[in-house]
């Protein structure tokens, strides 16, 4: 029982030091990124990982909250991306064009087609 | 002239408030002893979990020991709330036609909303039932519930909350929360006095009144911030 509670621990803090690995550099990608959508798909795929795997090792540590905390991955897992979609394309919309000036708007064609 | 009223103002406030400050003592012990409480601080933990079995202190002060002033928010946000309406109802009387939501929103969007609107309920209605026993209470969930109609209301172009229940369940968690102060005045003798059997600390049903009262200011908060949203989302059609 010792050591399943030893090992349950050091997975738990790997798994929260992979998370802010993540999140750290979700937010040097915020801060680096030339635009709005390098930004945003830096923000949320990087901080949803993070806080996904920071959460979960927080639950690895204390088994006692482990169900509420992966109904918390779930609703994290959900709702992160869907405001960063929503996001992006209400400013698409609101006619914020990307920083490189490329030739390919595949978002654009299938809303005109 | 209005910029110097506004100076002199400032500098009363100012003075006023530095002069309050000097009086207390910098870094001075203001929580007093736990054991033989000769504070206020002191008082209310010593108070909240022995005589009112509430493990969160912060909800015994303000529902219980300052549980008239907690009326006096919520008939605040209740003026608040029906001011708000009657400014932005005479739209109706002009002949304006409304609208809530000029764009669609996109197909991921509306799945995801219907999906995290009952999470969010639930969580509203968890966070105001444990007040007593987590951080937290009826004014955070009855936000966190009005955030999830928020969510419906921007993404579904004809959702309609009914505005008879609403306005129903507002009235009646506000009358009750009444109801239970003068329960206390007639039984024990004082406005929203708690009542003798409290329950044990740190149980669901514990610290006598105070979840009840916090799950109608939930309630009550909910649906009027819902009120006010959806008021203050309609906009003219183009």
């Amino acid at each position: 029982m010792d050591t399943l509670n030893k090992i349950l621990e050091f997975a738990g803090l790997f798994f929260v030091l992979l998370g802010s690995i993540f999140l750290f550099l979700g937010a040097l990608g915020i801060y680096r990124m030339p635009d709005l959508y390098n930004r945003l798909q830096a923000g949320t795929k990087a901080s949803t990982l993070g806080a996904m795997s920071v959460v979960l090792g927080v639950g690895l540590m204390q088994p006692g909250w482990l169900i509420k905390l992966i109904v918390i991955i779930l609703f994290i897992g959900i709702s992160n991306p869907l405001s960063s979609h929503a996001l992006a394309r209400a400013s698409h919309r609101s006619g914020i064009r990307p920083f490189f000036k490329k030739k390919i708007d595949d978002y654009e064609e299938e809303v005109e087609s | 002239m209005r910029k110097y009223i506004a100076f002199l103002l400032i500098a009363i406030l100012g003075w006023t408030l530095a002069t309050t400050f000097k009086a207390i003592p910098f870094g001075a012990d203001r929580r007093g002893d736990l054991d033989h409480p000769d504070k206020v601080a002191a008082f209310y933990l010593k108070e909240s979990p022995e005589v009112l079995q509430t493990a969160n202190s912060i909800t015994a002060i303000v529902v219980n020991f300052r549980g008239f002033d907690t009326l006096g928010e919520v008939t605040v946000l209740f003026l608040a709330a029906t001011g708000l309406a009657s400014i932005l109802y005479r739209r109706k009387e002009e002949d304006v036609e409304v609208e809530r939501v000029r764009l669609p929103s996109s197909g991921l969007v509306r799945t995801g909303a219907k999906i995290l609107f009952p999470l969010m309920l639930l969580l509203g209605i968890y966070v105001f039932i444990h007040g007593h026993l987590t951080p937290g209470g009826g004014f955070q969930g009855g936000a966190i519930i009005a955030t999830g109609f928020l969510l419906m209301l921007i993404t579904y172009k004809h959702f309609e909350t009914n505005h008879n229940v609403m306005v129903w369940l507002e009235s009646l968690a506000g009358l009750a929360f009444v109801a239970v102060g003068l329960y206390g005045l007639f039984v024990y003798g004082s406005f929203l006095h708690n009542t003798k059997s409290v329950g044990t600390l740190n149980d669901l049903i514990s610290g006598g009144l105070i979840p009840l009262i916090y799950i109608f200011i939930g309630i009550k908060v909910g649906t009027e911030l819902t009120n006010i949203l959806y008021i203050l989302l309609k906009i003219k059609k183009s």
